[in-house]
């Protein structure tokens, strides 16, 4: 499996993605401390916001890119062909793939991650706030975004798996990604008295999808990393067990149509 | 050759639609420049995980909207506000973060002076308190819009005794036992602008608060020839020029405003501008001011 993780790094640095990544992290260090000067009263927690949100986006897109492409791509070009040709499992060429584009994701996750903590130190040099950031804060929310996206990472590849074009995976993905990223809101609404003469197969619908989906919500420490709230550390401990258990389902489910798809 | 030429034109046709593009955009109706600010809970729900950012952004957007009128307001240009836009804006940035110190700091300073919203500007005060349980600001803001502008002293007190505690600053606290006092009140409003003049960073909002800060130091030299007036007389002046010709004043004062300077039937000061730059269009601003709700959670 490590040459199939070796091979996937390779084939990223190749492709002169993390030289587009660190350009991005470059503009995030030129635009950011400007930005964050138009706050009248928060500065840095607007610096602190707007890192976080880049480095999510930049995770977003890489996420969706590269999950969806990595399979698809591999089966296109008719590299698979070749590939599980070797003495190569199918499990072991997919989770490989895989493990590639997680630690790559995880790599740039620390990258854009250090970039935002000295953009963070910019603004706050420039405009001292009363009190100082949570250093260690931004930094596990900076990991949840990481951890968050290599789930979303593994959602594209499952679709990649089903599909033999490209779409379904990059929508698909996206889908998750806004569903799970809103279903939390529209399960508390639905647990409220505004929403108490919806109609019942609604509500159900509507409950069913919360818990199949990915909850992302889960994942965002913004509000606590910005204005330096307490941490609960069940939650997070809950949070890293959800993510592993969702992660191995997602997998194995890749894994059991992978096998049985025809090349 | 032809190629090149080719594209030389095509770069200039982009640079010609280009220029007409900016002056179109910048002469947008002040609507469509706010735009439609949608429901905060369908906000949330696009926004997702951004929703701290996009809360930041709305409250920047009014900001500069609202920095670019007070300076054609200082250059005499009258341009009605769009209010209700503005405070359904910094309302569903609330929404979307209410720890947004910005919005609650842009709702004091635009919804307070201008508009007299003050009691819908301490309802949404009393919201970020919920959240912002440790900043003493925003109780602060609070109290001094009870005393100044809705002259309930009572409530006053009680935010500023909070506002007290959270500082460690017993200032507050002997600022809440002079609002039982409304002939404090000019006073009282120039200690308050003078702190928010030293501590604020926007130029445009420092140029509106020096302004109204002008306008008290004014009215405040009034109040006092006023009050040597009624030393030696029994009854008030007629008017301004009066304290002037008795050489209380040194000169007539200007309203920094645009208004006239008067005594009313009650023996206070004031001025045909009400201290509003807005004034030449109160009757278009009233009618949008009526649309804003009662601030709510």
């Amino acid at each position: 499996m490590l040459p199939i993780i070796l091979m996937t790094m390779r084939c990223f640095l190749r492709d002169r993605i993390l030289f587009a990544l660190l350009g991005a992290a470059g503009l995030l260090l030129l635009l950011i401390p400007a930005m964050s000067s138009f706050s009248m009263r928060q500065v840095q927690e607007l610096s602190i916001t707007l890192s976080l949100s880049a480095n999510s986006f930049l995770l977003l897109i890489l996420a969706t890119l590269l999950g969806s492409a990595s399979v698809w791509g591999d089966i296109e070009r008719r590299y698979t062909a070749g590939l599980l040709g070797l003495p190569l499992s199918r499990r072991s060429y997919l989770l490989g793939k895989f493990t590639g584009i997680a630690v790559f994701l995880l790599a740039c996750c620390a990258i854009l991650a250090v970039a935002g903590l000295a953009v963070i130190a910019i603004a706050k040099s420039q405009y001292p706030a009363a009190s100082d950031p949570q250093w260690w804060v931004i930094l596990l929310a900076s990991a949840m975004i990481g951890l968050k996206y290599v789930l979303l990472a593994a959602f594209a590849m499952f679709f990649s798996t089903l599909s033999t074009s490209f779409f379904l995976p990059i929508f698909g993905t996206l889908g998750v990604y806004f569903a799970g990223t809103a279903s939390q809101e529209v399960f508390e609404y639905l647990n409220s008295d505004i929403a108490e003469n919806l109609s019942p197969l609604v509500k159900s619908c509507a409950e069913a999808f919360y818990y199949i989906l990915p909850n992302f919500s889960a994942f965002d420490l913004k509000v606590q990393a910005v204005y330096g709230l307490p941490l609960d550390a069940m939650s997070l401990l809950g949070t890293l067990l959800y993510f592993l258990a969702y992660l191995a389902v997602l997998l194995t489910l890749s894994v059991w149509l992978f096998e049985r798809r025809d090349l | 050759m032809k190629r090149s030429l080719f594209l030389a034109l095509l770069i200039l046709v982009l640079i010609s639609v280009t220029r007409f593009q900016v002056d179109w955009l910048a002469e947008r109706p002040i609507a469509v420049k706010l735009g439609y600010t949608p429901a905060a809970e369908v906000q949330r729900l696009l926004a997702g995980e951004h929703r701290l950012a996009l809360s930041e952004m709305s409250v920047i957007r009014v900001l500069f909207y609202f920095g670019s009128l007070v300076d054609k307001w200082r250059n005499q240009i009258m341009l009605p506000p769009e209010y209700f836009n503005m405070y359904k804006t910094v309302e569903t940035a609330v929404k979307l973060d209410p720890y947004n110190m910005d919005a609650y700091y842009f709702a004091q300073s635009a919804f307070t002076w201008e508009v007299g919203r003050a009691r819908e500007v301490n309802a949404l005060l009393d919201y970020g308190m919920k959240y912002r349980t440790d900043d003493w600001y925003l109780p602060y803001f609070a109290g001094f819009n009870a005393a100044f502008f809705l002259q309930d002293y009572k409530q006053a007190a009680q935010y500023m005794e909070r506002a007290a505690q959270l500082s460690g600053n017993p200032l507050f606290a002997k600022l809440a036992s002079r609002y039982f006092y409304e002939s404090g009140r000019t006073q009282l409003g120039i200690a308050y602008l003078q702190g928010m003049v030293e501590q604020e960073r926007d130029p445009q909002q420092k140029r509106a608060y020096k302004l109204r800060l002008d306008a008290l130091v004014v009215t405040r030299t009034i109040e006092d020839a006023l009050s040597e007036w009624r030393q030696d007389h029994d009854k008030d002046p007629q008017n301004i020029a009066e304290l002037y010709s008795a050489g209380l004043l040194a000169q007539i004062p200007e309203d920094p405003y645009g208004g006239e300077f008067f005594i009313d039937e009650e023996g206070k000061v004031r001025t045909t501008s009400k201290f509003a730059l807005a004034r030449p269009v109160e009757n278009t601003q009233q009618q949008t001011l009526d649309e804003i709700p009662e601030a709510k959670e």
